[in-house]
């Protein structure tokens, strides 16, 4: 089952890179046409985003998740809760992806209201969100046995890791859950007349932050656990992990309207207590950046490296069988720069420059597409291969297509960066208006950014082509022996123990304090303010769905 | 390097890092108070306003009403003088929108059920340009708009010119209440559908490869069952099916006729 939940996404996961492409291409301005091979521009970009940041994530974490229990744990799972989950998960996204391929659902990932999707493709996101928390509550009993049976011993590093993702999964779903079953199915289905945009969209929003989070910890367990001992040596600080998975639990969630500066509905003072909790969510990044550095120089030194910059020459940046540190290694040189970029995105003023422009998808482009996507598709290789007895094909092309992946996507994000500073919008197609020099609405300045954009995008498909072609003859390569549940552990350097990151209570009951003081009173002003609702619409059609004529 | 500074150096970029943050709160704070930097907060409850306008308090002062929709700006090209202080009113007739202004730090979101604000003094004659930076359907790609500011003795000499009067004809009203004119010009310039500026009797070219020729016959059949025949164009887009009475159909085929 976790070799299908693997397998599954990478399968789809060709269809939203192939629709990453065009993207790239339609605003450069190459293609000047509002659909190509009978998919509309938005249709695709809907795909590309739904496909690569919420289905390919959700299965990979799901079955990471497994991986991480089954391993530390060392305990069997209820296996038809398990199935039940991967059951929900699969028919969900098949819906879901149903309705958007047939043009029914041409509403982004953040699905907006009032654009209005077919129901089916908000049941499909509700099966695929439910069945990934009945996998999280699967694991719950063997963690207590777990506790139960070594009172007083740490719980492994990665396990914490794993379940604070899913619980900042849980704290982030809920409110997203809520919009979609209590808000928006009622009113695709037409049972209520209109919807509280506002409200929706602050919901999303609740929802799209700690999201994010989620994506990142199971990232930061392969961070955490195994980089160091990929680079020869220890993890640093063992509670430094704990703190920054715990830290996340925390903060991940009460900072979503950030997401919403630019917005009427939401006072701006509560727009400034988010912004300063987001500066807080900053800090176990520039924990983990400290962590892994140092991890990294004692594993170059302990292979010899000498003098202040000596140990950088002995990392295993090519070695075929460490090839596991390539992926691990580029993602997070490309997270500097995506963190550094999310820190201006958030910071109260400077978002009004870059809001909705295409900084923002040069931003978790280098941080979703870098370090989440690097670690995930290597980690999809290591296990399949560790879980099938196979040996890894094509090797040289395996170590380096991180590499490759890494040199286009800060193309690509150089290219959208400059671009939106200078106010070019995202979502946009612009090869029908602002890089088509036969509109009235060209832009000539436009063009270098985008045509940085497109060859680093190109860069990104070459480096993503190599991967599948080392994944696909991995899987169907034949057995060198008998397959099974193996993961690289690194020890500590510095095993402290702290009691405060040794339980998840107390993080927990802060967590829901903050939720309260962030998001009570502006939920409140939302639905007090009694806007008026909004009827549905369809993205082609400027009447609402439903009305063949006005008065 | 020893463990031991290794230690103290963790220590220390805990603190680099809190100060970081405590720095850029601070920068924060002051951008607000000393350049009045700052985001909208507009919160109302009454009912946002459906038609866009500029309404000028005094020569330098101007509240701008704009109404985002499917897909454009109203109003779409207006001119304010030099040293004008413009209070930007924005509200969304449909779907959410955005507005960027570029060259300037306006950027606000147009959500629908509530009116966004914020205020931006102009200094020197420049021409502007805004688009909608939020996908909103279609014609989003198209969905931009022009503000002209100009010197105030041009400005003075040569005011914005009254707004143009509507057509009266009955068959203009019905296409401009069902928001037929969102895709088609009634002046020439290209939409996303063809526009009616002399399409009346013109061949026209089927997606399927064939063509037809545009009369009373064709216009009914594509109001009614817009379906039947796709012409070609950049757009691959199929036109919403409208339903309107025999007569309201010959008050618009009438009315194209006008337009040559």
């Amino acid at each position: 089952m976790i070799l299908i939940e693997i397998i599954f996404p990478m399968v789809l996961l060709i269809l939203g890179i192939y629709h990453g492409l065009m993207q790239v291409l339609y605003r450069a301005g190459m293609i000047h046409r509002s659909k190509f091979l009978g998919l509309d521009y938005f249709q695709g970009l809907t795909l590309h985003g739904v496909v690569n940041a919420i289905v390919f994530t959700t299965f990979f974490a799901v079955a990471f998740g497994y991986v991480i229990v089954r391993y530390y744990l060392r305990r069997p799972l209820n296996m038809k809760v398990a199935w039940l989950s991967f059951g929900m998960m699969i028919v969900g996204t098949l819906l879901a992806a149903a309705a958007i391929l047939s043009g029914k659902a041409t509403v982004l990932y953040t699905f907006y209201p009032p654009l209005r999707a077919h129901p089916a493709f908000y049941i499909g996101v509700v099966l695929l969100v439910v069945g990934s928390w009945i996998a999280f509550f699967n694991w719950l009993p063997p963690y207590f046995a777990w506790k139960r049976e070594h009172p007083g011993e740490k719980v492994p590093l990665a396990v914490v890791g794993i379940f604070a993702a899913f619980i900042v999964w849980l704290i982030a779903t809920t409110p997203v859950a809520i919009e979609v079953i209590f808000l928006l199915i009622p009113w695709s289905m037409g049972w209520v007349a209109t919807v509280n945009v506002p409200l929706a969209r602050m919901l999303f929003w609740f929802f799209g932050h700690p999201l994010v989070y989620f994506w990142l910890l199971p990232a930061y367990v392969m961070y955490y656990t195994m980089l160091p001992k990929l680079a020869g040596g220890k993890l640093f600080s063992d509670f430094a992990g704990r703190l920054t998975f715990l830290w996340l639990v925390l903060y991940s969630a009460p900072v979503g309207i950030h997401h919403q500066f630019t917005e009427p509905g939401i006072s701006s003072t509560w727009k400034f207590v988010h912004a300063f909790f987001t500066m807080l969510v900053a800090i176990p990044s520039f924990v983990t950046a400290f962590t892994l550095a140092a991890s990294m120089e004692n594993g170059g030194r302990a292979q010899g490296g000498r003098g202040l910059l000596g140990w950088w020459t002995k990392l295993p940046y090519i070695d075929k069988d460490r090839w596991l540190f390539s992926y691990l290694f580029s993602g997070l040189m490309i997270f500097i720069f995506g963190g550094a970029s999310g820190v201006i995105n958030a910071s109260y003023n400077l978002d009004t420059v870059v809001h909705n422009t295409s900084w923002l998808p040069a931003h978790f482009h280098q941080t979703i597409a870098g370090p989440v996507f690097l670690a995930y598709i290597g980690m999809s290789l290591f296990l399949v291969a560790t879980l099938t007895g196979k040996e890894i094909k094509f090797k040289a092309l395996n170590v380096w297509a991180p590499y490759v992946w890494a040199v286009g996507i800060m193309i690509f994000s150089t290219g959208l960066f400059i671009g939106g500073a200078g106010g070019e919008p995202r979502r946009t197609n612009m090869g029908m208006s602002y890089t088509d020099p036969q509109s009235h609405l060209y832009h000539a300045d436009w063009g270098y950014a985008k045509m940085l954009g497109s060859v680093g995008g190109t860069i990104m498909t070459i480096a993503a082509l190599m991967f599948f072609i080392v994944f696909f003859a991995t899987l169907f390569g034949k057995r060198k022996e008998q397959g099974a549940l193996e993961l690289i552990v690194s020890e500590p350097y510095h095993d402290e123990r702290v009691p405060a990151v040794q339980s998840f209570t107390p993080w927990l009951a802060g967590a829901a304090l903050l939720l309260v003081i962030a998001y009570a009173p502006p939920i409140t002003q939302t639905i007090r303010s009694n806007f008026p609702g909004a009827p549905p619409y369809s993205q082609d059609n400027p009447r609402p769905i439903g009305s063949t004529r006005n008065p | 390097m020893n463990k031991l500074s290794a230690t103290q150096l963790e220590k220390r970029i805990i603190w680099i890092s809190l100060a970081f943050a405590v720095v850029l709160l601070g920068l924060s704070a002051l951008a607000i108070n000393l350049f009045h930097v700052g985001l909208p907060t507009c919160l109302t409850d009454i009912k946002p306003f459906q038609k866009g306008e500029l309404i000028a308090h005094s020569p330098t002062q101007y509240e701008l009403h704009y109404v985002a929709r499917m897909w454009k700006f109203e109003p779409e090209d207006i001119t304010v003088p030099a040293g004008s202080t413009v209070d930007i009113y924005l509200s969304a007739a449909d779907v959410t929108h955005g507005l960027i202004l570029l060259g300037t730090n306006l950027n606000l979101m147009a959500v629908p059920g509530v009116v966004n604000y914020a205020r931006v003094k102009f200094d020197k004659p420049r021409v502007y340009h805004l688009l909608c930076h939020e996908f909103c359907g279609t014609g989003h790609d198209q969905m931009a708009a022009e503000l002209h500011v100009v010197d105030m003795a041009t400005f003075a000499a040569k005011p914005s010119p009254p707004p143009k009067a509507e057509p009266t004809h009955p068959g203009y009203k019905l296409l401009d209440a069902n928001l037929c004119t969102t895709c088609h010009s009634l002046d020439g310039q290209p939409g996303i559908g063809p526009t009616f500026k002399g399409l009346y009797g013109r061949t026209e070219k089927l997606r399927d490869g064939s063509s037809v020729i545009v009369n009373d016959a064709f216009i009914r059949e594509k109001i009614l069952h817009p379906e039947a025949k796709i012409v070609a164009g950049r757009f691959e887009q199929e036109m919403p099916k409208t339903e309107l009475a025999p007569e309201e159909i010959e008050e618009i085929v009438e009315y194209i006729q006008t337009l040559k």
